[in-house]
């Protein structure tokens, strides 16, 4: 069995990279559209930084940056990245935008990419396959060893409700104003291996419970775990999976500095004990997350306190300040600071829909949001 | 009999057991086609149509023909205004090179099928004319292939806008000949100037004016589905009935007023338009009647020469799309599959030859023959090609639970 042990592959603490699934859409009735295939084969004749890949679905795509360590070049590669995909999106006629759902996409209509793990999850999963066509952003946060990934990702367990709303863009689903700000994380609690990670701390005993998982055939490889926040030892990174695709890299961009600056803080200060208590509180707190937004209040596991999650945000964003500007990131602490006073995406969405009456204009508009296009005031 | 005044003198509604029999046969035979042969359903209404025609069994006469030939015209309308909503012109403008691939296969088309007549001693403008004609593609039937597939990609994408494209030269590639061919018979020079200007900027004016009508009338009305499917159904009907009474191009006309629709509205006022059940209705008469109105036995007196020329148009296509495949960012292969997508053969082509035919006899019997017995043998092989080409370029919507 010691040939099937994972073992963590250290990388530079701190360190960072983002993936991002990305809605192709159709131009005309803003509704998902099958076009992965072919723009994947006009982007692959391009130079462009980063990685373009095929999702489950047709009508998704998902790009992923290099490893980082400044907000900033963050930031740039992900402009560049987007500028590919907008430039060959352009070309095919097709539209690209962020957003965690999309508003009014019939899950029935949707086909399973055609590749052999995607057929195997479509088949395993039935209609929750389909209904999966939803819409993260991922942040990959590098760690020198096994240990310290198992310490710093239960550490972080207090913190995701603030992830989960400042990133929320998924308020739509299925046509209905779902009154959750993030209705994507609905679809993925479904699934039964969603949820947190088992609280061990020790490289070691994960290894103990991932070996004893596979041997019971429940699963073959850390993919088939859907945690909120999982190890991801062939990176040597931990990864951070609750957040909605915003609806801008920009953003994007500064929810992942956001997560690193948490993490240098975490790491240097240890401000809390990292006991299985954290996980007390923790699905009330996600819920309220999911479905309040930034008004979401949260219970603190540590000392039952119960705050807004605005709150919650604005008091780490003081403490998080020396490290940020230390890591250079002192940008995107700001742009965090301006969601909590402008509101996050799924607010932006529901005031777009309020004005418009359409969804599909609602679409549209994301697609410009992404493009970075203003709107004519006609 | 007073008090019986009620009752009508005359046998009421005498038009509609011949609906009542195309539809059901239509009915039967599209399920049939789909079910067993998995072919495309229009085959089985084009196969209904030409059974019933004047032609065959001879249970549709002429004169139903005629008592179904306003809701022909209906259709049509729907059809052509349907394509020009569903093309996007501005993408023409993002990437050129797919303006490049639909000149190029249009125009090679042309060109290859001209050769061919006159090869057949065709006299120029006349055969030319004819190229001209075959340029198109028929919009009903890539429309209706695409429906049936609920095909989504580059390929469905690109063979709409090229056949909105390829279908717009034709029209006015015939109207400035014919102009010429006028001038030959009547020798009046002002026809050729001014009638084919009248006939493309005429057209496209009414196209303009009914798109703002019609977007006027969506931002009174508000983004109600059933509220705007009638309100198009009207404007569609008074738009194919003012094009042809003011001699204009109903196709023009229409494809514009589509186009123009999606073109200028932008708030979204149109909400996505679904034809669904009357569309269905629309498309079975149209193939049907298509068909009916087709003289089969035309198709064995010109049938070498109409599959040549077949050939050729079908070359020049491909040869088109393939030179600005890559230009445009379409693989080889999927561009093959779109040239193919191209072939069938429009229905109004049918209209332009009798068209031409009548105004000018010196388009003759023989090249009537030549075109028709072309068009015959598209009307089954387009549909399935568009199928073919559809369903391997992986672009059909999976298989829908019943």
């Amino acid at each position: 069995m010691t040939a099937e042990r994972l073992s963590f592959a250290a990388s530079a603490p701190l360190t960072m990279g983002v993936e991002l699934e990305l809605q192709l859409v159709h131009r005309r009735d803003c509704d998902l559209t099958r076009a992965a295939s072919d723009l994947l084969a006009l982007v692959a004749r391009a130079r462009h930084p980063g990685e373009i890949k095929p999702e489950i679905t047709e009508s998704m795509i998902e790009v992923s940056t290099g490893v980082h360590t400044r907000h900033r070049e963050l930031l740039a590669e992900l402009e560049a990245i987007r500028a590919a995909l907008v430039a060959a999106a352009e070309r095919l006629n097709v539209g690209v935008c962020g957003g965690g759902a999309h508003p009014f996409q019939r899950w029935s209509e949707r086909r399973i990419t055609d590749n052999p793990r995607m057929r195997h999850v479509s088949q395993l999963y039935g209609y929750l396959a389909k209904q999966f066509t939803v819409f993260g952003q991922h942040v990959h946060l590098g760690c020198p060893d096994g240990d310290t990934a198992l310490w710093l990702l239960h550490a972080f367990a207090r913190y995701l409700p603030q992830l989960i709303a400042l990133s929320a863009a998924s308020p739509f689903y299925q046509g209905v104003d779902t009154a959750f700000d993030s209705s994507r994380l609905n679809a993925v609690f479904a699934f039964p291996l969603s949820g947190r990670a088992p609280f061990v701390l020790r490289w070691d005993a994960f290894n103990d419970y991932f070996a004893r998982m596979r041997r019971a055939g429940i699963v073959e490889s850390m993919k088939d775990f859907y945690w909120d926040i999982r190890p991801k030892p062939e990176y040597g990174t931990i990864e951070i999976r609750v957040c909605d695709t915003p609806l801008t890299v920009a953003r994007a961009a500064a929810l992942a500095a956001y997560a690193q600056a948490l993490a240098r803080w975490l790491l240097a200060e240890r401000p809390d004990p990292v006991t299985e208590d954290v996980y007390l509180a923790y699905t009330y707190n996600r819920f309220q997350a999911c479905r309040f937004g930034l008004d979401g209040e949260i219970v603190d596991p540590l000392t039952g306190e119960r705050r807004a999650i605005r709150e919650d945000v604005l008091a780490t964003i003081e403490r998080l300040a020396p490290h940020a500007r230390e890591l250079g990131s002192r940008d995107a602490l700001d742009e965090i600071a301006a969601v909590l006073r402008e509101g996050n995406d799924a607010r932006w969405m529901r005031a777009r829909h309020a004005d418009s009456g359409s969804l599909a204009d609602l679409v549209w508009q994301q697609v410009e949001r992404l493009r970075g296009v203003k709107r004519p005031p006609w | 009999m007073r008090e019986l005044f009620f009752l009508p003198d005359i046998p009421p509604a005498a038009q509609l057991p011949w609906y009542a029999l195309l539809l059901l046969g239509a009915a039967i035979a599209g399920e049939a086609i789909e079910r067993w042969l998995r072919l495309p359903r229009l085959l089985g209404w084009i196969a209904v149509g030409a059974a019933l025609g004047p032609h065959a069994l001879g249970a549709l006469g002429e004169r139903s023909l005629a008592a179904l030939a306003p809701l022909l015209d209906l259709a049509i309308g729907m059809v052509l205004f349907e394509l020009g909503q569903r093309v996007d012109l501005t993408w023409v403008w993002r990437n050129p090179s797919v303006l490049g691939a639909s000149v190029a296969e249009s125009a090679l088309s042309f060109g290859l099928m001209y050769a061919v007549l006159a090869a057949l001693e065709a006299p120029p403008l006349v055969a030319a004319a004819a190229a001209a004609i075959g340029m198109a593609t028929a919009p009903a039937v890539v429309l209706a292939v695409t429906r049936d597939l609920r095909s989504q990609g580059q390929v469905t994408e690109r063979a709409l806008l090229l056949t909105a494209l390829n279908s717009a030269y034709a029209v006015i590639a015939v109207g400035v000949l014919l102009a010429w061919l006028a001038r030959e018979y009547h020798g009046d020079w002002r026809a050729i100037v001014l009638h084919p200007l009248y006939l493309i900027f005429g057209s496209l004016a009414l196209a303009a004016v009914f798109a703002r009508a019609t977007l006027g009338l969506l931002a009174l009305l508000g983004r109600r589905r059933e509220a705007q499917f009638l309100c198009v159904l009207a404007l569609v009907m008074i738009a194919v009935w003012a094009a042809a009474s003011l001699k204009l191009s109903v196709l023009l006309a229409l494809l514009g007023y589509g186009a123009a629709t999606r073109l200028l509205d932008r708030r979204r006022l149109f909400v996505s338009l679904e034809f669904g059940r009357l569309g269905t209705i629309l498309l079975i008469l149209l193939f049907a009647l298509t068909a009916a109105s087709l003289d089969w036995r035309l198709l064995a007196a010109g049938v070498f020469a109409g599959a040549v020329l077949l050939a050729a148009r079908l070359a020049g296509k491909i040869v088109g799309v393939l030179a600005f495949a890559r230009l445009s960012g379409l693989p080889v292969r999927k561009a093959s599959l779109l040239a193919l997508a191209l072939a069938p053969m429009s229905g109004i082509a049918i209209v332009l030859t009798h068209e031409t035919a009548r105004l000018y006899p010196q388009f003759g019997a023989s090249l009537a023959a030549v075109m028709l017995s072309a068009i015959a043998l598209m009307e089954l092989l387009g549909p399935l090609l568009a199928h073919f080409a559809l369903v391997r370029a992986g672009e059909a919507a999976a298989e829908a639970p019943a």
